[in-house]
This record gives structure tokens, C-alpha cells and sequence, in this order.
């Protein structure tokens, strides 16, 4: 579903990514470990298309990110850590805007905005300007509207934080049924103990680079993921 | 803590001049300068020329009949009306609705010193403005008198006081639409009219400030009698001019005082009306038929949304579509009053009139600027239109589309309303239609260009990329320049050709400028769009 080899990106001379590779098959739910600044956001920002990348190749479903764009674009869904939504809009309005972007007919979105909408309840707020909406509501609005088109990939920077247990749970659930359906999910997180129980595949990068990546089974071992985790930084350091 | 607070709003304000976001550093020192003589210049000889000659004809005669405070009076109430025009559309959104509100409320700062730095933006802003008027007119009173300490802090004394009442004034308004909009449900239209009706009774008293002017000039002495008769406290302003110590004095005093009760007034209230979210009415949702729109239509309606969501932005830079139409209205009404006695000033300039009359035309059509600082106001949400599967063209072309129905369709009816009036030849007529419409083309291509040149996505404040920003200053000027250009050229050189080829030839080299700024904003501004 996802292939990204050898991904570099450098900011000035700071190297954010350095030679990164990764699969992700369809059905899989892949979560992404590093520390503060280790080129987390940097990845997932260069693999939806909304930064360019100095080296490497990143394909979605077959397709070049760098040949056809919107052709990846149109595969996928993005959730940033931070969902600055256009304030200006209703939510509804927000979700009808992006479903008429990727052209979701209006029965469809009607039936998926009431489905999603319904589970995180926030159908009542629908009507309300994102500008009234709290942080975890604009994150609700953001996921629902990442899963309005069925997307094949979606990817996700934190996606748990602001979120209140039940949606926490609820997205957990969306996230297995989209694997279940042939889809895949490239998150990050800070919270080892969701990436333990939820993914199938982890990747840990530090400084730009890979660390370690595989099953869950395989990086952790034995051990639990933060002992791993917490290792493989203090070995990278010495 | 001042300090800081006021270097960060600085850095804000000017923050295109001494960054260079496309390139992500800093700008260099030389191409800060230039930024500055450029924005001086424009400032200076632009807006403070107009000024420059309105001082040297009131300057002299009124000086002549020892009426110097009235000078100082009418250049004075000018000043303090255009520094007013200027802050006060910005004064609510500047000291109430910054982003890094929680921010600085969260940090141990006194709410007086936050306040304290956004006044000092307020005041910078008007008395910028009210320079524009008063420094022509003290250096041309300096030039005309004989100097002496009287003469030179006089007119210094009073230039303080104006900055201050400009300052006094545009936060008590700024105040009483804090106070106001906590109330009200659909803030945006209702900002908009009220501030339209500002604007109205400001066009009305600057239209007949001429003729007032005018008289003034005949009727000195009679004039000044009868304000000292019912209008002392003006007499008493020009008298600051005059370096009237008790009246500069007492001036000073009440500035002081009335200062320290607008400090009060906006310190005691600051956090309830910074922290108060807008007077949602909780709208239940409704679930209704919704049908599917285009690709376009829907990015189309996403920046008209955007345009219309805020009162600061539709003010700023949709004027033209309120100048348009009502210069439409006035010419179908008065407009063969209006156009006789300029039809009979360019009476030696072959077919002037029609030209001159598109070159105000293409004047109002540069009073909508909205394409340009659309780039920076979608900030931190720029992530949602580059991540969706369309092309940034598209995004591009939509802002683009904004401007142009929203200039055209007054534009359109302002021609329309001339054509009646003036009754020129069908050829005449057709590139009068014309060439407006293809300045606001051309406007549009530029506004965008300009604000994919200099786009500022980190703004706390939307007045900075509406109002304050480098690109607005220089799409509203080139529109000046191309006006008057386009008059200026054809009274030297234009009559020799005739109205009907000379506009032939404007328009000729206008679609070729909006077709090279076309192709650059096709490729180029599309990949810069793409990669902010």
C-alpha cells in the first residue's frame, strides 16, 4: 500500500530524514516511534504530499507520490497533530466541502456523516463554526472527515491526543475495521502502550533515521516496547 | 516585560519588511532599507503630496490675514479624522482578538502591559495616518514662518496632541465594538454596515471639505468670527498651532486626562472581552438534502466563505465593490453636473473625458484587493488545501475567481450608469466597457502574485495580513500608479492618437501583463502555493 525508499529531507543543513524506507501492506496498521523532533511529522508531512522531499521515491497503492499527486492524494487521508481546521466554516459545511473535493455522492455522505458523526457524537455541533469547537471536537471533525471518502491509506500524526477515552476507543475500532477492509494506517505516537496493543508493525526512527522496524513481535521481543524503545535511544546516543 | 511585549508586536507588524518567508530567513539589511524607502515613499509622496498641496494653498493666505490657528484647525480636524479612517477599522481585532491571547493571559504578565503594547500598535497606526496630513503642513507653516521656539513647538505640541486623540478616539470605538459584538449574532454584516456608515458620513464631510476649503479661503475672516462665535473649542485646537501656552496647555491636560479613562475603561475589561467566545447560539443541526457541487464550485465557495466571515477582511479589501456602485448611482444621478465642468478642464485634449473617467474607474477597481493577502489568511490551515487531491492551480484559481465576480459585476454597472451619462460613439463605449475589465483582470493576477511573493502564514492577527502587510500596500498603489498612468499618458501623448486606439493600446499591454502573470501563477506560483 505504502512504499517509501530511502526518503531524505534536510532543512538548511539539519537533515530531518535520512534514508528512510518503509512498507506498509494492505491491512496493516503501522505506528511510528521517535522522540521530540526525530522527523516524525517530517515523514508523515512528505508522505501525503504536502511537503516536498530532497531524495527517494514514496508510491501509494503502486503509484508515484512525485508522478501523480493527486492520484496519491485521492488514496488517502491525513489527520495532523494539530487540526487547524478553516474556522470560518460549520462543521458540516467543513465536511461537505471536503466530500465534495474528493466527490462523494450526497447519499453516501449523508449516510457516512451521520454514521461517523453519530459515533463521536458530535452531530448535534454539526451546525456549530469550527471556531466554537474545542480542540478535541476539531480532532472528531478531522477524523470524520479523513474517513468520509474511504480512503485506502490514512495517515495519522498523534492522533489520540485531545481525544476523550470513548473517542480514543471509537477511533481504535475505525482503525481496525479500515485494515479489516483491505485498508492500511501509518500513524505516529508518543504513547507506547497504544502502539503495543494496536499496531501490527512499528517503525522506531531517531535523528532522522531508522532505528528498528518490523512486527511487533520482532522489535520487541521479550520486552515490553518501552524497554526497547527506551534502549535502542540510549544505544543510538552512546 | 514592556520591552518584550512591544519588540513582539513589532515583529509582528513589520514582519514582512525584516523576514523573507518564501526563503525562510531573515531579509537582508539592504533589502530591509528598501523596504522601508519604498513604504516611505508611498506613504510620503503619494498620500502626504495630496497634503503637500492642500498646506501651500491654505499656508500663505491664512497666514497673510494672522488666521494661522485656522490653518493649523482645518489641517488638524483633517488629521485627526484620517488617522481615525485609518486605526479605527483595526483597533477592535488589534487590542481584542490576537491569537496569542491565552498565551500571554497564561503567562504572569500584567494585563496592563499586554494592553499597554497593543496601544502602542493603535497608536502607531493612526499616527501614521495623521502624519500624512500634519507633517506637510507643519513643514510647509516652518517654511512660510519665521522660525523661533514659538513657531516650531507649536505646531510639535499639537502634532502630540492630534496622535493622542486619534489614539483616544479610535479605542473608545474599538471599545464600544468589543462591547457591541459580545451582543450581537451576526457580527460580520453588522460590523460591516456600521463601519460603512463610518465610512459614508467620512466620504460625505471629505467630498465637501473642498467646497468648504474653497470658501474658507474666500470668506477667511468672516469664517473665523463665526467660529469663535459657535465653535470656539476649534478655534482653541488651531490655537495649539499657535503655541498658545494656557490653550496648549489645557490641550495636553484633557489628552492626559481623557487618555487615563480610556486606559481604565479598556484595562478593567480587557479579559472578559478578549477570553468571551463569540455569542454562539447553539444552532441545532438539521440534517437536510445536500447536493454534491463540483470540484471548483465548492473551492470557489470556500474563499467566498472566507470573505465573508470576516468584517475586517471585506472592509479592507472589498471597497471597491461599495466605490464601484456607488460611483455608479452618483453619476447616473449628478453625473452631467459632475462631468461638465471637468468635460470643460480637458476641453483642449482630444476625446479626454471617456479616458479619464476609465482611468477612476480602473482607480476603484484597485480598491479590491482580496486575492492578495488570501494566500496568508488560510495560516495554519494551508495543510488541508495542499493536502487534498487537486491541483494548486485550482486552489489558486478560486481566489482568483473571488476577485474577479466580485469586481466585475460592479464594475460592470458603474460603466454602465457612465455610458448613459456621457453618450459616446458605440466604439468608445465598447472600450470604456473594456478596459476596466480588463484592469480587473489584470488587478486580480497581480493581488495573487503578490501574495504568493510575500505570504506570511504565521500571523496571530488577521489585520496584519489584510492590512498590514507589504503585498496589500503594493497592490493598492500599483492600481494607483496604473490609473494614473493611464490618465497621465493619454494627456501627453494619448490625444495624438484618439480615445478608441489609445485604449486599444492599454488594454493591448494590460492582457499581455496578465498573460505573463497568468502563466507565472499557472506554473511557478502554483509550486510555490504547493511547497509554503
Amino acid at each position: 500500500m505504502l512504499r517509501i525508499e530511502h526518503l531524505t529531507k534536510s532543512f538548511g543543513e539539519k537533515i530531518a530524514v535520512n534514508d528512510l524506507s518503509l512498507h506498509i501492506a494492505p491491512g496493516e496498521i503501522y505506528g511510528f516511534i521517535g522522540h521530540n523532533g526525530a522527523g516524525k511529522t517530517t515523514t508523515l508531512k512528505s508522505v501525503v504530499g504536502i511537503q516536498n522531499f530532497d531524495a527517494g521515491e514514496i508510491t501509494i497503492g503502486g503509484v508515484s507520490l512525485k508522478q501523480d499527486p493527486i492520484g496519491c492524494k485521492k488514496m488517502l487521508a491525513y489527520i495532523p497533530d494539530n487540526p487547524d481546521i478553516y474556522e470560518f466554516m460549520t462543521g458540516i459545511k467543513y465536511l461537505n466541502f471536503i466530500a465534495d473535493i474528493f466527490g462523494v455522492e450526497a447519499n453516501t455522505r449523508r449516510e457516512r456523516i451521520k454514521e461517523y458523526a453519530d459515533r463521536f457524537e458530535l452531530t448535534a455541533d454539526l451546525a456549530q463554526p469550527v471556531s466554537a469547537y474545542s480542540h478535541g471536537m476539531k480532532q472528531k471533525l478531522a477524523i470524520i472527515s479523513a474517513w468520509l471518502h474511504e480512503p485506502r491509506l490514512i495517515v495519522m500524526d498523534e492522533p489520540f491526543v485531545g481525544l476523550d477515552p470513548k473517542a480514543s476507543f471509537l477511533l481504535k475500532e475505525m482503525m481496525r475495521e479500515v485494515c479489516r477492509g483491505g485498508g492500511a494506517i501509518f500513524f505516529s505516537t508518543h504513547v507506547l502502550e497504544v502502539a503495543e496493543k494496536l499496531c501490527d508493525k512499528v517503525a522506531i526512527i531517531k535523528q532522522g533515521s531508522l532505528i528498528r522496524s518490523g512486527t511487533m513481535d520482532e522489535v520487541r521481543g521479550d520486552e515490553s516496547l518501552e524497554n526497547v524503545f527506551l534502549e535502542l535511544e540510549a544505544e543510538a546516543e552512546a | 516585560m514592556l520591552k518584550t511585549l512591544i519588540k513582539k508586536q513589532f515583529t509582528e507588524l513589520f514582519r514582512t519588511y525584516f523576514y523573507d518567508q518564501k526563503k525562510n530567513k531573515a531579509r537582508s539589511k539592504l533589502s530591509v532599507i528598501a523596504w522601508f524607502v519604498f513604504f516611505i515613499t508611498i506613504m510620503c509622496g503619494v498620500l502626504g503630496g495630496m497634503f503637500v498641496s492642500l498646506s501651500v494653498s491654505l499656508c500663505r493666505g491664512l497666514m497673510a490675514a494672522d488666521m494661522s490657528w485656522m490653518y493649523f484647525a482645518v489641517l488638524g480636524l483633517l488629521a485627526l479624522c484620517l488617522g481615525l479612517f485609518g486605526s479605527v477599522f483595526n483597533t477592535y481585532s488589534g487590542l481584542y482578538l490576537a491569537k496569542d491571547n491565552d498565551l500571554l493571559l497564561s503567562m504572569p504578565i500584567p494585563i496592563r502591559l499586554i494592553m499597554a503594547s497593543r496601544i502602542v500598535s493603535v497608536y502607531l497606526l493612526g499616527l501614521m495616518y495623521c502624519s500624512v496630513v500634519f507633517l506637510p503642513a507643519m513643514i510647509v507653516y516652518w517654511i512660510n514662518a519665521q522660525l523661533s521656539f514659538a513657531t516650531v513647538a507649536g505646531p510639535l505640541v499639537m502634532y502630540a496632541v492630534i496622535s493622542v486623540f486619534v489614539l483616544i478616539l479610535s479605542c473608545s470605538l474599538g471599545w464600544v465594538v468589543a462591547k457591541i459584538s459580545l451582543k450581537l449574532k451576526n457580527r460580520s454584516f453588522i460590523t460591516v454596515f456600521v463601519s460603512l456608515l463610518f465610512i459614508g458620513v467620512y466620504y460625505f464631510f471629505y467630498f465637501k471639505a473642498q467646497t468648504m476649503i474653497q470658501n474658507l479661503l474666500a470668506n477667511a475672516s468672516e469664517y473665523g468670527e463665526k467660529i469663535r462665535g459657535s465653535a470656539y473649542i476649534v478655534y482653541l485646537f488651531g490655537r495649539i498651532g499657535e503655541a498658545d501656552p494656557a490653550v496648549s496647555a489645557g490641550f495636553v491636560a484633557a489628552a492626559a486626562l481623557l487618555f487615563l479613562l480610556i486606559w481604565r475603561l479598556l484595562t478593567r475589561g480587557f479579559v472578559d472581552v478578549a477570553t468571551a467566545a463569540a455569542p454562539v447560539t447553539k444552532t441545532r443541526y438539521k440534517e437536510e438534502y445536500i447536493k454534491r457541487t463540483s470540484v471548483s464550485a465548492a473551492l470557489l465557495r470556500k474563499e467566498f466563505g472566507r470573505f465573508t466571515a470576516s468584517p475586517n477582511y471585506m472592509l479592507n479589501c472589498g471597497m471597491g465593490i461599495l466605490s464601484l456602485t456607488a460611483a455608479g448611482i452618483v453619476l447616473l444621478v449628478k453625473g452631467q453636473a459632475l462631468l461638465a465642468p471637468v468635460q470643460g478642464l480637458l476641453a483642449e485634449f482630444n476625446g479626454a473625458l471617456p479616458v479619464m473617467l476609465c482611468a477612476v474607474s480602473c482607480m476603484l477597481v484597485s480598491m479590491n484587493d482580496m486575492a492578495t493577502p488570501s494566500v496568508s489568511l488560510e495560516g495554519k490551515s494551508i495543510w488541508i488545501a495542499q493536502l487534498l487531491p487537486v491541483t494548486a492551480w485550482q486552489v489558486l484559481k478560486a481566489k482568483l475567481n473571488v476577485q474577479l465576480i466580485l469586481t466585475a459585476v460592479p464594475t460592470v454597472f458603474c460603466n454602465a450608469c457612465a455610458l448613459i451619462v456621457l453618450r459616446i460613439p458605440v466604439a468608445e463605449s465598447l472600450m470604456y466597457m473594456l478596459t476596466p475589465l480588463v484592469y480587473a483582470l489584470f488587478s486580480a493576477l497581480l493581488g495573487l502574485t503578490l501574495g504568493l511573493k510575500m505570504p506570511n502564514l504565521s500571523w496571530t492577527n488577521e489585520t496584519v495580513p489584510i492590512k498590514q502587510a507589504g503585498n496589500i500596500l503594493i497592490a493598492l498603489f500599483s492600481g494607483w500608479g496604473y490609473a494614473l498612468l493611464v490618465g497621465g499618458a493619454y494627456l501627453i501623448l494619448g490625444a495624438l492618437l484618439g480615445p478608441v486606439p489609445y485604449l486599444i493600446l492599454v488594454c493591448a499591454m494590460t492582457v499581455a501583463a496578465s498573460f505573463f502573470l497568468f502563466r507565472w501563477l499557472k506554473t511557478k506560483g502554483s509550486e510555490i502555493y504547493a511547497s509554503l
